[in-house]
């Protein structure tokens, strides 16, 4: 056994965290999440530094390292804020489905700009009426004269207005039973005609990542946009969650303890009856409690993405991490505004932000509920 | 009789401050050791300095030299080298200036004396000193000990002294010649340059003159401006007037603002709430002026005067005017 | 442009609570956060800055333990060449002067045309290896360096003096500077560079690689030694100034003009 962070691993997130400090204006921030922009010139250093793909191959723009190291990364970004860690970590959303199934050029055509700075990319999953549940799908895709031409709407697509390419997943094959043997994922390129985006807004946090609802009108898309074998999509998106949420669930332990680092600071400055915050008791074991719930999702996070990287895929183990990481976070982030009383609430003093884009972490890819499906199925089992 | 030997520091025709903290606070361990005190002049032209300098130590040490006009180390090292050489200090004291650390390591070593840098305190002990120094950037002191035999060299902490007045000296000017050549230098003195101005940067300034809510109204801030203009400062503030758009959020001092660490920070009408204060505790003076006896600015200010801002800052303004003046 | 760059780290204090240890002789370490100092910072992207403009290699150098290795590789992953790190339990206790001739012996053993230091350290603060480290090799030095600018030769560096002036100096080299903060930007630790990193060593030279005796160095080379630390006395509070207000004004006066206040 060995709790140990290589040497290399303990650069890499050093390297974040001195980017973050560094990079992350606190005024710029706030102004940001006011107007709901998207660090862009943040990205574009990011990318520069290799922090975008590094778990890609060098072959397609990467470092090469694996999930672990990105979640390394992920949590060192959030932790400085949260709403910039997600934005930030968040522009390679879905690269992995190119990765893990397409073909040589197609990784090459869209990943190496990925890593660049140059595109973004999102994952076209949900539907409006089907959130979590995607087995299967009323988007359609139906080979037309060469092409794929899809009709439908997906929504809460993260990146939606930024993105520079889309990993769609449609149903292909309408009548097979179950539907999600007829599915597919399908790239598809901003701009293409039909293709409409909608800026859902505003909402609770994550408001410098654009969400949209996109409509497909008659999209066309050269069959060679199709991503790995034809009907296997749902099969893709599935083993790809089972990486996705090893990224939120750092995403979450970042912001748990970015919001915990605050709190702390706060409690051992802020005086209150003539003590500081910190010499009372209730202030002692409410960061007692925070910290244990962090070290214990940290545990679970790296767990998950040390499994991952040892090719060692335990979807249990992953939704474990994402809904105990997102629990936390929103606890935590709950906690510290508590800890600056009237402060707390205050947008200017932070954590009210972090309890905001926290939320988020028990939703999107997966509801803590669907994650809590995931677990309770590889205990159980199949049940006749 | 044993000797301390300081070193006179000048720039542009001027002696600086230093000089005078490092003078007194010489003739004061000289008087703990029963020795003499002399400063060590060097220059071109500088006789008037020298007779500036000559009431306050038994004896100046006047080198003049063509090639001793601006300060270079390569210079001062060859003068002082023959100097400390021939007149045995048991003492040599230099500030811990941009001059004296570009100066005191290099002689130190040539002369395998002891050295010890950046000193608060320095006390007699015997035939050593007991010196105090800071670590950490000043979070923590330290007692520190000269482990081998004299004679020393010890630098001195700029306004880490005070210059205490006493009885004037006779003294004597002491002309001694310089051991100078023409050969050429490995190190050539230029120029001097101002360095550029930018846009104002709080976190740079030395002084600041911070205004808080007692302001009470945008109008009344030149009157604080004119006072930091006086004293060559920047103009800051405490987080109200920034909310209530009397100042850029740029000159903000506090957690939601630039933390700041210049040498003087004169809080005015600032009540010093713990949100403001730690981005000032790193100010190296705080003299604050509230109209509140209570303020709890007055707990980490270093001086305070409890007076209405309205009418004790033009009174300050003005006999700044006057004694800047004489 | 061969150019060694003496480096240390040190544990980052501006912010942290800062609690003296059992010993009396030394903060409490753990809990802290270790970094490159900040002075030396800068010093090494001056030294790749330079590379990168004139080719060359950039060496650092760092005395201390394993943890120091950490320092390295960040300069190494910034863009430096090579790392050497001086190791022996004969080193413990170095004064600045101490540090400076085990320093002077490892840059002795490398080719250079330049070697930076930084103006300070932010854990003991001597400011005083750079010019002590140039006297014992015999070469140059100018300190406080805020701008360079490579000639044939020699360089023309500014020195950042007290009230915003500087000096202009030409020094010829080889030679030892000492950079200040502020000097230039430094860059991000990059993932490209951890990765070319992780493929390279790290030398490490004890006394007898050094041309050193064990008593040169660690505190029986030193010339002082720290006693014991404390924290600095507490303020009780501001010192009221009363009387007139024309008094108090001169009263100001006398503190502004000794604490540095007018300029």
């Amino acid at each position: 056994m060995n709790f140990e962070l290589t040497g290399e691993q303990k650069d890499i997130q050093k390297a974040a965290r001195e980017f973050a400090q560094g990079e992350f204006d606190k005024e710029k921030i706030l102004e940001w999440e006011q107007n709901h922009t998207f660090p862009r010139e943040l990205w574009k250093k990011a990318c520069k530094l290799g922090f975008v793909g590094i778990h890609f191959p060098e072959e397609y723009g990467g470092q090469g390292y694996g999930i672990t190291e990105n979640a390394l990364i992920v949590e060192e970004l959030c932790r400085r804020d949260s709403g910039v860690g997600i934005a930030l970590s968040l522009v390679d959303f879905s690269s992995e489905v190119v990765l893990r199934f397409g073909t040589h050029e197609q990784k090459k055509k869209y990943l190496i700009p990925v890593t660049k700075g140059e595109f973004i990319s999102a994952g076209a999953y949900t539907e409006p009426d089907h959130g979590s549940d995607i087995t299967a799908m009323a988007t359609t895709a139906v080979k037309q004269g060469g092409a794929f031409v899809i009709n439908g709407t997906k929504t809460f697509i993260t990146n939606g207005s930024l993105a520079d390419f889309f990993v769609v997943l449609c149903q292909t094959d309408p009548g097979v039973k179950p539907p999600y043997r007829g599915q597919c994922t399908i790239l598809v390129e901003k701009g293409a005609k039909g293709l409409e985006a909608t800026e859902i807004m505003p909402k609770m946090g994550i408001r410098m990542t654009s969400t949209v609802e996109l409509s497909f009108n008659d999209v066309r898309v050269p069959l060679t946009h199709l991503l790995g074998e034809e009907n296997k999509g749902f099969y893709q998106v599935l083993e790809f969650f089972d990486e996705s949420r090893i990224e939120i669930a750092a995403q979450a332990l970042g912001i748990a303890q970015g919001a915990f680092d605050r709190a702390l600071d706060y409690a051992k400055q802020r005086e209150q009856f003539g003590k500081k915050l910190a010499d009372f008791q209730i202030t002692q074991h409410k960061l007692a409690d925070m910290a244990t719930k962090i070290e214990t999702a940290r545990l679970l996070v790296y767990k998950a993405a040390w499994n991952y990287d040892q090719k060692r895929i335990d979807p249990k183990l992953t939704s474990m991490a994402k809904m105990f990481a997102g629990k936390t976070a929103v606890e935590v982030a709950d906690e510290a505004i508590q800890i600056f009383g009237g402060y707390g609430y205050i947008t200017e003093y932070e954590v009210e932000r972090f309890y905001r884009d926290a939320k988020i972490t028990e939703i999107y890819e997966g509801t803590k509920e669907i994650q809590k499906n995931t677990i309770a199925s590889a205990l159980i089992g199949k049940l006749n | 009789m044993k000797k301390i030997i300081a070193l006179a520091e000048h720039r542009q025709g001027e002696l600086r401050d230093i000089t005078w903290e490092v003078l007194s606070k010489g003739r004061q361990l000289a008087e703990g050791m029963g020795a003499e005190v002399e400063v060590a002049l060097l220059g071109k032209g500088v006789k008037k300095l020298a007779e500036a300098l000559k009431p306050k130590a038994n004896r100046v040490l006047l080198v003049e030299d063509d090639r001793l006009e601006a300060f270079n180390s390569e210079t001062y090292q060859k003068v002082l080298t023959q100097l400390i050489t021939e007149r045995k200090p048991s003492l040599t004291l230099i500030g811990h200036t941009a001059m004296g650390m570009d100066i005191a390591p290099a002689l130190a070593v040539q002369l395998k004396m002891p050295l010890a840098t950046d000193c608060i305190g320095v006390d007699v002990a015997g035939e050593s000193f007991a010196l105090t120094r800071q670590l950490y950037g000043g979070k923590v002191n330290a007692a520190v000990s000269f482990r081998k035999n004299g004679p020393y060299m010890i630098t001195l902490r700029s306004g880490g002294f005070p210059v205490v007045e006493k009885e004037a000296f006779p003294g004597e000017i002491v002309s001694i010649p310089s051991p100078l050549t023409d050969e050429g230098l490995a190190k050539r003195f230029l120029q001097y340059v101002e360095a550029a101005v930018g846009e104002v940067d709080i976190t740079q300034a030395d002084v600041l003159v911070s205004v808080g809510r007692g302001i009470k109204e945008a109008e009344n801030i030149p009157l604080v401006k004119e006072l930091a203009d006086m004293l060559g400062g920047a103009l800051s503030c405490s987080r109200p007037v920034v909310d209530k758009k009397w100042l850029p959020k740029d000159r903000q001092v506090g957690t939601s603002g630039k933390t700041v660490k210049p040498k003087v920070y004169v809080a005015i009408g600032i009540s010093g709430a713990f949100q403001h204060v730690a981005g000032m505790k790193g100010a190296g003076t705080v003299i604050a002026i509230n109209k509140d006896p209570k303020a709890p600015i007055f707990s980490v200010a270093n001086y305070g005067i409890v007076a209405d801002l309205f009418k004790f800052v033009p009174v300050l303004k003005e006999k700044l005017k006057e004694l800047k003046k004489s | 442009m061969n150019i060694i760059v003496c480096v240390k780290r040190v544990p980052e204090t501006a912010d942290a609570d800062v609690v003296i240890d059992k010993s009396g002789k030394d903060i409490e370490r753990s809990g802290l956060v270790f970094d490159l100092n900040e002075w030396d910072n800068y010093a090494i992207e001056e030294a790749i800055m330079l590379k990168e403009k004139m080719g060359g290699t950039v060496t650092v150098i760092s005395m201390g333990g394993e943890d120091s290795n950490e320092s390295l590789r960040k300069c190494m992953a910034m863009g430096a060449d090579d790392a050497v790190r001086l190791t022996d339990p004969a080193f413990v206790g170095s004064d600045g002067f101490a540090t400076a001739k085990a320093l002077a012996e490892a840059v002795r053993k490398i080719p250079h045309d330049l070697v930076f230091a930084g103006v300070q350290a932010e854990d003991d603060g001597f400011g005083q290896v750079g010019v002590a480290l140039a006297e014992i090799l015999g070469i140059p030095h100018v300190s406080l360096v805020n701008s360079l600018e490579v000639q044939e030769k020699k360089m023309k560096v500014h020195r950042e003096l007290e009230g915003g002036l500087e000096e202009v100096v030409e020094v010829d080299l080889p030679a030892v500077l000492t950079i200040q903060t502020g000097i230039n930007q430094p860059r991000y630790v990059s993932i490209m560079g951890i990765r070319k990193v992780a493929k390279k060593e790290i030398k490490t030279f004890g006394v007898s690689d050094l041309n050193l005796k064990p008593e040169d160095v660690g505190l029986s080379g030193s010339y002082i030694q720290l006693e014991k630390i404390f924290l600095p006395p507490v303020g009780e509070g501001a010192q009221m100034l009363e009387g007139k207000p024309e008094d108090i004004a001169s009263k100001v006066f006398d503190i502004l003009k000794d604490k540095g206040g007018l300029t």
